[in-house]
């Protein structure tokens, strides 16, 4: 009876101590380093990332710290899954920043209060709108199946051009359908694909199997209307070190970037940048980073984040995202810093790139 | 003690305090995400879902089509096909496998390797093969399905007792009919336990290439939905796949017991 | 004295690989009798009963029916509906009530899938008469309850006499029970031994009017006295018999070694332990002693006791 009553006590002590020991964990962890998510998926800027950690400027691993966190006492924490999937983790508050364009970042930015603080690049004609045969011009896709994915920036490229020349979007028949997918039938010739507009590598990789295949129109004739950043909840900025995130995160895209401009690192770094990307080779990555043209300096992020260059374009991607139903109301779009733009949903702020700049003198 | 058994009443009593269980576990998880952030939409409330239930059922201002539906008979009909094609593959492969050597020893290694390949990683395969309307789907289902059931169908032949095939023979069986009356009839329970097992898988392969490929379907919708962040479309989904996944496990015992009064489970 | 013949097992051997099973088996069957073939385990009845059915045939020797009335036997060479057969296990369709497994056989035989299915009003028709005679014959077993079940919810008794009556409805020539009883309890198997020979007297009530007898049944079992009193002839199989000195290196396979006929008893009659005692020790002392290598001929007096009148029942 008494050994019976002995060895309960001794359960329950053992399970209370297994129980408090977290708690005793994280309290210690409290005064270290703050740690903050970015969430990214594999696209030529948004690679810069991932390639960072693999040169070692950071460490995307949760707890390691590399140079450029050591510099700014925060930890930077990667999480790479696919774009969908990342859109998802930010919307439900489980990564603080995540790599989006600015079209999709307005979705979680309605429930979530969003800032973007790094612009990463612009398509310069990565996104496109591949033709065979001898389709010439956009009138003979009147009532043909353009297949891309939907409400997405490969719909608004489409939308946006057939505007600019001038044509109806009801005569045309937008299906949705993978770009990876929409890519290979094209290229395997198959029956029905005449058009589909798809982002690289699936243009470049498109163009070069298939040799009728040419690019009807693409997002060259819409310079800087979509724009690859890296956007970040208010919330955490709220958070202790948030700001040192923005400034860390800020630094090792810019870092990347002038190993990119050194001639003696740029093929390597391209090389990194495309290894995940797609079978591309350097020549084609070469060709990737024009038409995905990356914002590679303080100067160029500041002006993309600014009212005068940016309030337009933001404009017409919110009412494309209102008419396609893509958002269920216009969500209020601002630029400038906290106290300028208190009420918008999605903010524009060059601050933390100032801010990145004024530090690093 | 072990398998010691309680009342029905007891029984069913649990399960519905789990279901309640899972309910409540739900409403408490949403209710902590709405503290941290009152508008989320990634694990709707009550009300929010209600409004999801509401949008797949109304029909589209633009386009007059009822998401439900529409998606519904995508779905289905892609479902139904492609398992049709398989099962019927199986049972004939599965026969000749069980009932002739030559065949056996033709089939069982390809089918035991295809049965190891997840046709979800295979997608490209059949998009290349068979192109990407219904007929991929099928094809993709067909062949998802079709290497394993085939698998237990044979192994299902394998076990009927020599001494019933013997006593057939006796009694002026021709082949034909030792396959048809005797063999069939004896694994016919067993295939219908294979066929129930197969409906999850199949589903699987199934959505996830409408999550690519489709434009229309229950993949597409719950891959597009939740991009745009509307969970509360998307939940509804997931509980009409696992109601409509248990009502045809359902439809499928019942169609055992009725058809197959003779066959013993084991352990009851 | 006229002993019309059913069944011919002509030197029949069997082998499998190095393992040699029978050797030079030769049996002759007369139609009518109830043949009890025993032996030690393992020495090769299964086997020999096998190649009786088809379908395992002999590698060398063979075995022939004769059907009714012809005067010249068919080599078997598959399974076929003139030699039926009950295993100890698995006996009956589990599928199937116990009606449909008695008229299972009428329809295999006399009805083909084409005509069942494009014919199928007919079929039907026929199917109903079938069916009446599967539970007439299933009445006259005194199964006439069990006309409905499944065989999951027969006894083993029933289900063995079910079996019996499924291969006996098709009238075979012979009918060949593999240790039917085995796996029953000692009341059930006297109750089925006693339907057997319900089943001899209607051999002998044939016999007085002059016809032939319709069940010729041989029975395979492990039991000395279910083989005495079901029997009227009982066979033993042995590998234990004198193969050394008839020049063999090694034992060349189990022959027969007993072939005697027993006495004849009504169902009801009481058995005589005495004579029980008697056959059983001769038939051990042939067939069961691994010491005891004897020529086979010995002890297979069958051809001079029938002879000089020592036959009962239907070999008198």
């Amino acid at each position: 009876m008494k050994a019976r009553m002995f060895k309960n006590t001794m359960i329950v002590a053992a399970v209370a101590v297994v129980l408090t020991v977290p708690a005793f964990w994280t309290v210690a962890r409290a005064d270290e380093v703050p740690a903050f998510s970015l969430a990214w998926s594999e696209y030529p800027s948004w690679s810069a990332f991932g390639v960072a950690h693999e040169f070692g400027f950071i460490n995307g691993r949760e707890g390691e710290m590399g140079p450029i966190e050591k510099k700014w006492g925060v930890d930077i924490v990667l999480k790479e899954a696919d774009y969908d999937t990342c859109l998802v983790m930010y919307g439900s508050g489980k990564c603080d920043a995540v790599c989006i364009t600015n079209m999709d970042a307005l979705i979680p930015s309605l429930t979530r209060k969003s800032v973007g603080i790094l612009p990463t690049s612009t398509s310069f004609g990565a996104d496109a709108c591949i033709v065979v045969g001898d389709i010439t011009d956009i009138k003979q896709l009147r009532g043909k199946k353009v297949y891309g994915l939907a409400k997405t920036v490969s719909e608004y490229c489409f939308v946006r051009n057939v505007e600019i020349l001038g044509e109806k979007e009801s005569d045309y028949r937008f299906t949705n359908m993978d770009p990876a997918a929409a890519a290979l039938a094209m290229q395997q010739k198959r029956d029905g694909f005449d058009a589909i507009v798809v982002w690289n590598p699936f243009v470049l990789e498109t163009l070069n199997k298939r040799k009728d295949a040419r690019v009807l129109f693409d997002s060259t004739s819409i310079p800087g209307e979509i724009i690859d950043m890296v956007v970040m909840t208010q919330e955490s900025l709220d958070k202790p070190g948030g700001e040192k995130f923005a400034w860390a995160v800020i630094d090792a895209f810019y870092t990347i970037n002038r190993e990119m401009a050194k001639p003696e690192t740029r093929d390597e770094t391209l090389i990194a940048l495309g290894e995940k990307f797609s079978n591309l080779n350097l020549d084609s990555m070469r060709k990737v980073v024009k038409q995905t043209r990356f914002y590679a300096t303080p100067d160029e992020g500041v002006t993309v984040l600014g009212r005068e260059a940016t309030a337009g374009i933001m404009e017409k991607v919110v009412a494309f995202c209102v008419s396609h139903e893509i958002v269920p109301e216009a969500p209020a779009v601002g630029f400038g810093s906290r106290e300028e733009a208190e009420e918008a949903a999605f903010r524009l702020d060059p601050t933390y790139i100032k801010g990145f700049v004024a530090k690093s003198k | 003690m072990i398998r010691q058994p309680i009342s029905t009443r007891l029984a069913i009593l649990l399960g519905i305090l789990s279901v309640v269980a899972l309910l409540m576990g739900y409403t408490l998880l949403s209710y902590v995400q709405h503290l941290d952030n009152p508008d989320d939409t990634t694990i709707p409330t009550w009300s929010q879902l209600g409004e999801g239930v509401q949008r797949l059922l109304e029909a589209n201002p633009r386009t007059g089509e009822r998401w439900l539906l529409l998606d519904a008979e995508a779905t289905a009909t892609r479902l139904f096909l492609g398992l049709f094609y398989g099962i019927v593959g199986a049972i004939i492969l599965g026969l000749l496998m069980g009932c002739y050597a030559p065949v056996e020893a033709l089939l069982v290694p390809p089918l035991s390797l295809l049965a190891k390949i997840p046709p979800t990683a295979a997608l490209a395969v059949f998009f290349v093969l068979v192109g990407t309307d219904t007929e991929m789907y099928v094809a993709m289902i067909a062949f998802g399905v079709l290497p394993s059931l085939a698998q237990s169908v044979y192994l299902a032949v394998h076990d009927v007792p020599r001494e019933m095939l013997y006593k057939a023979y006796t009694l002026g069986a021709s082949q034909m009919e030792l396959i048809w009356n005797i063999i069939v009839r004896a694994v016919y329970p067993r295939l219908i336990d294979s066929v129930r097992l197969q409906i999850g898988p199949a589903m699987v392969y199934l959505i996830a290439a409408e999550m690519v490929l489709g434009d229309v379907g229950f993949g597409y919708r719950i891959r597009l939905q939740m991009r745009l962040l509307n969970m509360n479309v998307v939940y509804p989904y997931l509980a009409i796949l696992a109601v409509f996944g248990f009502g045809m496990d359902y439809c499928l015992r019942l169609l055992q017991r009725v058809t197959c009064p003779w066959f013993i489970r084991h352990g009851r | 004295m006229e002993y019309p013949l059913v069944l011919e097992i002509q030197d029949l051997s069997h082998w499998f690989g190095d393992n040699l099973v029978l050797y030079n088996v030769d049996l002759d069957i007369i139609r009518g009798e109830i043949v009890s073939l025993v032996g030690p385990s393992g020495c090769g009845k299964s086997t020999l009963l096998r190649a009786i059915v088809g379908t395992h045939p002999p590698c060398r020797g063979q075995v022939a029916v004769y059907a009714a009335g012809a005067l010249a036997p068919a080599v078997v060479l598959k399974p076929s509906r003139d030699r039926g057969i009950v295993y100890q296990q698995y006996s009956l369709f589990p599928f199937l009530t116990a009606a449909q497994n008695v008229a299972m056989g009428l329809m295999l035989d006399q009805t083909s899938l084409p005509f069942r299915f494009f014919r199928y009003l007919s079929w039907r028709n026929l199917r109903r008469r079938h069916l009446a005679e599967a539970v007439a014959l299933l009445e006259k077993l005194k199964l006439g309850h069990a006309i409905h079940l499944y065989p999951h919810e027969m006894s083993g008794g029933m289900r063995q006499r079910v079996a019996i009556a499924q291969a006996l409805v098709m009238k075979p020539e012979i009918l060949l029970l593999d240790e039917p009883f085995g796996a029953l309890d000692e009341a059930t198997r006297e109750e089925l031994q006693r339907m057997l020979l319900t089943l001899y007297q209607e051999n002998l009530d044939a016999r007085r009017m002059g016809e032939s007898p319709p069940y010729t049944i041989m029975i395979v079992t492990h039991e000395l006295n279910e083989a005495i009193y079901v029997g009227d002839r009982v066979v033993a199989l042995s590998q234990f018999w004198n193969w050394q000195e008839q020049g063999h290196r090694r034992c060349p396979g189990a022959t027969i070694v007993l072939d005697q006929p027993v006495p004849v008893y009504r169902p009801d009659e009481e058995r005589h332990f005495e004579t029980f005692i008697q056959i059983r020790r001769r038939i051990r002392h042939a067939a069961f002693e691994p010491s005891v290598l004897q020529d086979p001929q010995e002890y297979k007096t069958f051809a001079t006791d029938l002879a000089s009148g020592r036959g009962e029942g239907v070999l008198q």
